[in-house]
């Protein structure tokens, strides 16, 4: 088979836009867009709030340089600042680049892109479509994939990343339609893949196929993957399905109120109040429910998001997405009472180590998006940051891969790696196997959200650690039911799984490591953020036992100096 | 407080083209509180009795658009359907049945063939073919005006779910038709200034199995999990193609019949519109037809009367101009 020049994995926002790029740059390219969904679907789709771009277009002092610091001083400090930097700088042309390319964003009176206030930013500066901004780039984006005759296999499950030590050699896929296992070589690969905030499972916001797919095979594939402990806990998530309520609403005036009444972020962010950083928030939500201010139900604590101060009109116009998610999961209209919510695990701030180019330690091997760790977020992402995350790096990697492929010559992938994928799938459906998949995934989330949630300590975390080798043991006994080559959903299920579990080991292990609190970080037996011992990134590698080891790397200041972080 | 709890029975198409010569039902009963959803009910299923269940589910929250599914015989998204909901719907009491899609191939039990979408939205242009020249793309926001963008701003939160494919009656009879959602997204793309294409998608649109098929029976109306007003789309792609003169096909010819008659008599004059749509050689071939229809004492009068409104009538044609 002849190679592919370049091979994307996942079709969300970062996926779709480096496809484009990528043949904007060079036409003649053999490129393929593999996902494990139809592209619509990607996760992308559930961002809500906005994109974040130095617009000015409704804060005519809004700069770059502001959006900068923002970024870096919502990542703890911990973000890498050249790569920030170029997120900052990169952001009003992707904004203004879909807009011309047909992305349906909200309009102020005098017809430029709308924007409205969001956590941690000085500026009303992130760009929406209503409360479905996700939704509208990523249909734009395939949009413009299907125009220039983007070639997508869809339903292609994500088995191995495969390299020679050097250079990419491409993947090891399993066609989800027929069962059909695939070595599909590249000249370059492109992991575009995701996050893993699923691992929480009862208590995340996110996609039930947001397991860290690409990260995991990366990780296997011996390559580093970076800051793994910092999990973005969003305030708002509903408080039964842990569905996610857009900061939105609070960037249009939402009030969070506790038992008493209280508006309680002015206790700890009288300046920002509910437009504190996420991190933040959701750590005043926990106290206020911990110090016993929070509401009672059967699906456990809760405070309330209040909007009905802001109006029937505003609400229909600007969030009538999350009013129908209120009414359909709680059975709340916001109009007219107030929503339920919580706090729920909602983004990956770690990810694959990969430079500002996208670029991994392996030539032609390429991460963007949430799989990847580039690192803007650092220890804690601002909200409409990971849009933007996106669509830049999504941009400069499929660039940088489109002019690079064509010089590269990778060896044929070799017949044992498509051998040992078979074994391993074959091997699941032994009838000695006994354990059930369904009960480890949600002993996983359990043990997580427990021991590396919000708050966390040693004896939490060394608890949590335990727990997640003893499911992974267990995990080599589980058994996958069906037996069927079409659509076998519980094979996919139990693949899946066995990422989570990795990347579970990897976030657990980097909080135990790690002796402060920085970002989403929070340790209660060390609550102060230690720049002396612990400014740097982790970093993980699985060695050939499938052991993790860790390590860290500096990281790349600029022109902000370390400072207290108070909003 | 604890919730409400009830036995229901959950009736659920199977077919795996691999093992089974025909489709089946398979019942299961479980117990279910209120408030829990048709997705989280058939996750209880796939998880604790039945593991070989197939069906597609991805965000859980009613935006990605991958678990559309029959629900007692309707498509809608399980994810976002409440299972107390769906009880005054069941044909026996608690008694719920899931089936995949109609008009679609199916792959395995719910999971439905959905290239055939993608394919329509190639066919028909669905996207901005932008104005600005691809070196100068990013460098300046177009000024879009409040009422362009509310013209198209519905249409853009279809998420491609399928629900209205799916209760198409159209698609029924031909699976070449364009589709609900196909005018929609044509519709969207026709009315932004952003776009370039136009032309060449409304020729398309106005050839067979195009605009002119939809026989305004507004099930994708009903059906659409995000309450678009689907038929003004297909009315506003209609009357684009009137605006732009676009006089050659038999949709626009019926129409301008349609209207003629009820302008003139105020009732259809039925054994001409054949004629004055398809024209003499068209019409000729609906012959066997006629002849049944004469058979059945079913043939439509040659002379029709003017109704005793007329002048009613006339005054809205006014009026509307």
């Amino acid at each position: 088979m002849q190679p592919y020049d370049i091979i994307i994995v996942g079709a969300g926002g970062g996926g779709m836009y480096a496809a484009m790029e990528a043949l904007q740059t060079n036409p003649k390219l053999k490129i393929a867009v593999v996902s494990k969904v139809y592209p619509t679907r990607s996760h992308t789709s559930a961002a809500q709030g906005g994109v974040n771009a130095a617009l000015a277009n409704r804060h005519k002092d809004d700069t770059i340089d502001l959006h900068i610091f923002d970024t870096i001083k919502g990542s703890d400090y911990l973000a890498d600042q050249d790569a920030a930097t170029i997120l900052c700088e990169m952001a009003p042309y992707v904004v203004r680049e879909l807009e011309n390319l047909g992305a349906p964003f909200s309009r102020l009176e005098d017809g430029t892109i709308a924007q409205r206030p969001f956590g941690g930013a000085q500026k009303y500066r992130c760009c929406y479509c209503a409360d479905r901004t996700g939704h509208t780039i990523l249909t734009t984006l395939f949009e413009q994939c299907l125009r220039q005759g983007v070639h997508f296999l869809s339903e292609y499950y994500l088995l191995s990343l495969e390299h020679d030590g050097q250079k990419a050699q491409g993947v090891v896929v399993m066609n989800m339609q027929t069962g059909k296992i695939e070595a599909l070589p590249a000249r370059s690969v492109i992991l575009a893949t995701g996050g893993y905030a699923k691992m929480y499972w009862q208590k995340s916001s996110n996609a039930a196929g947001s397991t860290g797919d690409g990260i995991a095979a990366a990780l296997r594939a011996g390559l580093a993957v970076e800051d793994m402990e910092f999990v973005q806990f969003h305030p708002t998530g509903l408080r039964k399905s842990g569905l996610l309520i857009s900061e939105g609403a609070r960037g249009e005036g939402g009030y969070l109120v506790n038992n008493k009444g209280e508006r309680f972020m002015k206790t700890y962010a009288p300046e920002k109040m509910e437009l504190g950083p996420r991190d933040l928030v959701s750590r005043s939500i926990e106290i206020e429910i911990n110090e016993g201010r929070g509401f009672d139900s059967d699906a456990g604590q809760y405070m309330h998001l209040d909007l009905r101060h802001l109006g029937a009109d505003l609400i229909l116009e600007r969030l009538p997405q999350i009013r129908m998610l209120a009414i359909d999961f709680e059975g709340v209209d916001p109009i007219k009472e107030p929503i339920p919510i919580r706090p729920t695990a909602h983004y990956s701030m770690g990810g694959i180590d990969a430079n500002n180019d996208g670029a991994t330690a392996i030539q032609g091997i390429y991460a963007v998006g949430e799989c990847s760790c580039i690192s803007v977020h650092g220890a804690n992402r601002l909200g409409g940051n990971s849009l933007l995350d996106i669509l830049v790096f999504g941009k400069l990697a499929g660039r940088h891969a489109a002019q690079l492929a064509p010089s590269l010559n990778p060896g044929a992938i070799s017949t044992s790696a498509v051998e040992k994928s078979l074994k391993e799938i074959e091997g699941y459906s032994h009838h000695d196997r006994t354990e059930r998949y369904g009960e480890l995934r949600d002993e996983l989330g359990k043990t997580l959200g427990a021991n590396a949630g919000i708050y966390r300590t040693k004896k939490k975390l060394e608890k949590g650690v335990e727990d997640i080798m003893a499911i992974k043991e267990r995990f080599k006994n589980v058994r996958v039911n069906d037996s069927s080559a079409v659509f076998n959903t519980n094979l996919f299920q139990v693949l899946e799984l066995k990422n989570m579990i990795a990347l579970a080991e990897t976030v657990a292990r980097g909080a135990l490591a790690r002796e402060e609190s920085r970002g989403s970080h929070s340790r209660e037996d060390f609550p102060v953020r230690d720049d002396e011992k612990w400014h740097k990134h982790s970093i993980f590698h699985m060695n050939e036992k499938g052991d993790i080891t860790l390590s860290t790397k500096p990281v790349t200041m600029g022109k902000y100096p370390l400072q207290a972080r108070t909003y | 407080m604890t919730e409400e709890k009830k036995d229901i029975y959950f009736k659920i198409f199977r077919f795996n083209p691999e093992v089974d010569q025909h489709p089946f039902y398979d019942d299961f009963k479980i117990s279910v509180e209120k408030g829990v959803t048709i997705l989280r009910a058939i996750n209880y299923i796939k998880d604790h009795v039945d593991s070989t269940l197939t069906y597609r589910f991805y965000c859980q929250a009613g935006i990605c658009g991958s678990c559309s599914m029959r629900v007692n015989g309707v498509s809608k998204l399980a994810c976002t359907t409440q299972v107390w909901d769906e009880l005054p719907n069941c044909k026996e009491t608690d008694v719920i049945t899931i089936e995949p899609m109609n008009n679609f191939e199916i792959i395995r039990d719910m999971v439905v063939e959905y290239t055939p979408v993608i394919s329509k939205l190639e066919k028909y242009i669905s996207w901005v073919t932008p104005k600005i020249k691809q070196q100068d793309l990013g460098k300046k926001e177009h000024i879009i005006s409040e009422a362009e963008f509310k013209v198209y701003d519905a249409a853009t939160d279809c998420i491609l779910c399928g629900a209205c494919y799916s209760e198409c009656s159209m698609m029924t009879s031909s699976r070449e038709y364009i589709s609900p959602l196909g005018l929609l997204k044509a519709y969207r793309m026709v009315k932004d200034s952003r776009d370039t294409r136009s032309n060449d998608r409304m020729k398309v649109l106005n050839e067979d199995h195009g605009m002119w098929d939809c026989t305004h029976c507004y099930r994708c109306v009903e059906a659409c999990v995000k309450k678009i007003p689907i038929m003004d789309a297909i009315q506003g792609v209609r009357n684009e193609a009137f605006l732009r003169g676009m006089k050659n096909s038999e949709g626009y010819r019926h129409a301008y019949a349609f209207t003629q008659d009820i302008k003139s008599v105020g009732r259809l004059k039925e054994s001409t519109i054949a004629v004055r749509t398809k024209g003499i050689f068209g019409a000729i071939s609906m012959l066997p037809f006629a002849l049944k229809m004469l058979g059945r004492n079913r043939m439509p009068k040659v002379f029709v009367h003017t109704i005793p409104g007329i002048k009613h009538v006339k005054r809205i044609f006014q009026k509307i101009k």
